[in-house]
């Protein structure tokens, strides 16, 4: 995080469902919980002070279970609802005081947004949907056609543009609708749960062609989802909701290391950790790597190919190294200490570093 | 003695109603009348105790208004603003009347032989459908051979003008009530009102109004007894919009006017359909009653069945609405399942 650029920056945001929600804001302010805020006010708590930072052209997942308040959250980064009070920073500007033109303006051109229930128009081609943003500044469809047909093909759906949405799966309704996203040719794609609803071999399919169009274009990416597996999967920041507060944010290993508190332990504790964490995050940081050592591997390997390589001897220790450079030694003990969520690393390296 | 005198004496307005009721103004009402040649007014079991209506007040108390007075009252009051409501409502609705000439003159001047095939395209053209084609020239070559063409011509031109004018006013109407809950709560009961009067009694104030000679006269009955559907199912098809969409078109910087006609209408269009298929189903069902005060068509030879008992006549011309009916539905319908098909999720 320290590396790179902050694209968009969450100050202070709050939000209060109600009638009069200044009076309750000041009341949160002081200390009242959600509960209470209910039960003697009648007002929802939504956000409750979210200061999130989003890097450029990286993927921050922000997840938490459902009423936790990130749908709502995502939709105050295009102002689809409008905060009780905060501010939203893009690329420098505060888009609270932007007025009804800037803000469609930023609409069109520098955010696009991927739903959860695709949210296609049913009575338009899967081309035309594909070019709704450019349609909307005025292209007719012939401008826009080979633009929107480039990205129709990027995504998988080569051919399928003259077909109407209701004639496709939901696998590849979600394709158009990143499509759609694409063809804005925005910096920032919110992607609102946009998986949730696909079966789980088609989430699988959808998560890896998310991950090399990222890898590809770099876009600033900013992903809700409850599902801590396609949370990992997917993450380069992970902020973590509980009922509207941020729990804990920064590198997903880190998180998976070094829970916050007990509601994230919880999260984390059904997971298979060999698979999601890094050499990287377990080993011990030491430039002078010389030694008997088992054999090589990078920093970004996963432990699971780990323990294939060492085939399960945890006797042996190996070179970590990045860029060509050893850069650390992995004890094959220290990984199986690893995978048990309670036995914490005591490694200084792993310590918490949160956003 | 009337019943209720004691009301006016309890309350201490004996002076205000002048003498007592029987000593007064004489005898009101044939009761009274009655009472008096049979000779026993004063004998009254509790069983026959009168409603305290207007007519029974007044007995008690001669300045106390009789029921007709109410009715004469309503009279006078539409009287006394029929001319300044004239000075608005007839510069109006004068195209209206200009319309339906219009449209009454083209569609009998057309010849069968154009009229005929050119119907028979615009239902192919809205359904795909050759059979509904050949029910159309079969349903229209039927009421030609029977020597119904002319009047069968007429009610059409009605039809198509009022549910033209029904649309127009109707969409646009049922958009501003899908946009505004407390336009749509004033709206409702004026639209409950429009369906449930009786059709006849549209055409009560109406006559006053407007001369019997002038189209425009039965134009608006139909369009005020014709336009709910259109309105209620517009408003209902805009505020069925699936809300991911158009929030989707928000996320996108849709502007409202781009929302409305790139969304919103055509999502809607189904229901609008629907309602458009009622209007003219309803305009047919007040085609007929219209010819009470004039209109042309097929319902004046229904009104001749009953005025001059000639049965053929009638039954004759009420099985031409029925096929124009038919017609129509259809061919709306089958607008409607186009629709519905290309947009199925």
């Amino acid at each position: 995080m320290t590396d790179t650029d902050i694209k968009i920056s969450i100050r202070n945001l709050y939000k209060i469902f109600g009638d009069n929600p200044g009076p309750a804001l000041e009341m949160i302010k002081d200390g009242m919980g959600k509960t209470e805020l209910l039960e003697k006010h009648g007002h929802v708590l939504g956000l409750n002070d979210i200061n999130v930072d989003v890097p450029a052209g990286k993927t921050t997942v922000i997840m938490g279970l459902s009423g936790s308040g990130k749908s709502t959250l995502i939709r105050h980064l295009n102002r689809l609802i409008e905060p009780t009070a905060g501010e939203v920073w893009v690329d420098g500007e505060n888009i609270m005081e932007y007025n009804e033109k800037q803000l469609r303006h930023l609409r069109q051109h520098k955010m696009s947004m991927v739903f959860q229930k695709f949210a296609l128009l049913p009575h338009r081609t899967v081309l035309q949907n594909a070019g709704l943003a450019p349609s909307i500044e005025g292209q007719n469809e012939r401008k826009y056609a080979e633009e929107a047909r480039r990205w129709l093909d990027r995504v998988g759906l080569q051919g399928q543009g003259e077909q109407y949405p209701h004639q496709l799966s939901g696998g590849m309704q979600q394709r158009v609708g990143i499509a759609r996203a694409l063809t804005s040719n925005s910096d920032i794609m919110l992607m609102d749960e946009a998986f949730s609803a696909l079966d789980p071999l088609i989430r699988t399919d959808m998560q890896n062609l998310l991950n090399e169009l990222q890898a590809e274009l770099q876009k600033t990416i900013v992903f809700i989802t409850h599902d801590l597996d396609e949370a990992l999967k997917l993450a380069d920041h992970l902020v973590i909701l509980k009922d509207g507060f941020v729990v804990q944010q920064g590198e997903p290993q880190n998180i998976l290391l070094n829970p916050a508190d007990p509601y994230i332990e919880d999260f984390v504790s059904d997971i298979n950790r060999a698979r999601v964490l890094r050499v990287r995050s377990v080993m011990t940081r030491t430039p002078d790597a010389s030694g008997e050592r088992a054999g090589e591997i990078d920093h970004n390997d996963n432990l699971e190919s780990v323990i294939a390589l060492s085939e399960g001897d945890t006797s042996l220790s190996y070179r970590v190294m990045k860029d060509g450079k050893p850069v650390g030694v992995l004890d094959m003990r220290k990984l199986v200490r690893a995978l048990v969520p309670s036995a914490q690393s005591d490694d200084p390296e792993s310590a918490r570093r949160s956003g | 003695m009337a019943t209720y005198d004691f009301v006016f004496d309890g309350l201490g307005l004996r002076n205000w109603c002048g003498n007592s009721g029987d000593a007064g103004g004489g005898m009101t009402s044939m009761a009274d009348l009655l009472a008096k040649t049979s000779g026993k007014d004063a004998v009254e079991s509790p069983w026959a105790t009168p409603f305290p209506s207007m007519d029974e007040l007044h007995q008690a108390c001669t300045n106390f208004p009789q029921s007709r007075a109410l009715t004469s009252g309503l009279e006078s009051g539409f009287m006394s603003i029929k001319d300044s409501l004239k000075v608005v409502v007839d510069p109006l609705t004068q195209p209206l009347s200009w319309a339906l000439n219009e449209a009454l003159w083209v569609m009998q001047a057309v010849p069968w032989f154009i009229m005929i095939p050119l119907l028979m395209l615009i239902s192919w053209a809205v359904s795909r459908s050759v059979k509904l084609a050949g029910l159309v020239a079969l349903c229209f070559g039927f009421l030609a051979f029977v020597d119904y063409y002319d009047y069968t011509m007429q009610t059409l031109a009605i039809i198509f003008v009022c549910a033209v004018i029904c649309v127009l006013l109707g969409v646009p109407i049922g958009i501003a009530m899908s946009r505004s809950n407390r336009l749509q709560r004033g709206m409702i009961p004026v639209l409950d009102m429009l369906q449930t009067l009786p059709p006849f009694v549209y055409l009560i104030p109406l006559i006053f109004l407007f001369s019997v000679t002038e189209p425009k006269l039965y134009g608006i009955a139909i369009i005020l007894y014709a336009i709910v559907p259109v309105i209620r199912l517009t408003d209902l098809g805009i505020r069925l919009v699936d809300p991911d969409v158009t929030e989707a078109a928000d996320a996108f910087g849709m502007t409202k006017t781009q929302k409305l006609f790139n969304v919103e209408i055509p999502l809607a269009l189904p229901n609008i359909m629907a309602g458009v298929n009622q209007t003219i189903m309803m305009s047919l069902a007040m085609v007929v009653i219209a010819s009470l005060v004039s209109a042309p068509g097929l319902g004046v030879l229904v009104l001749r069945g009953i005025r001059s008992l000639e049965l053929g006549v009638g039954l004759l011309a009420g099985l031409g609405i029925v096929l124009l009916a038919i017609i129509l539905d259809r061919v709306t319908k089958a607008a409607l399942a186009r629709i519905n098909v290309s947009q199925s999720r």
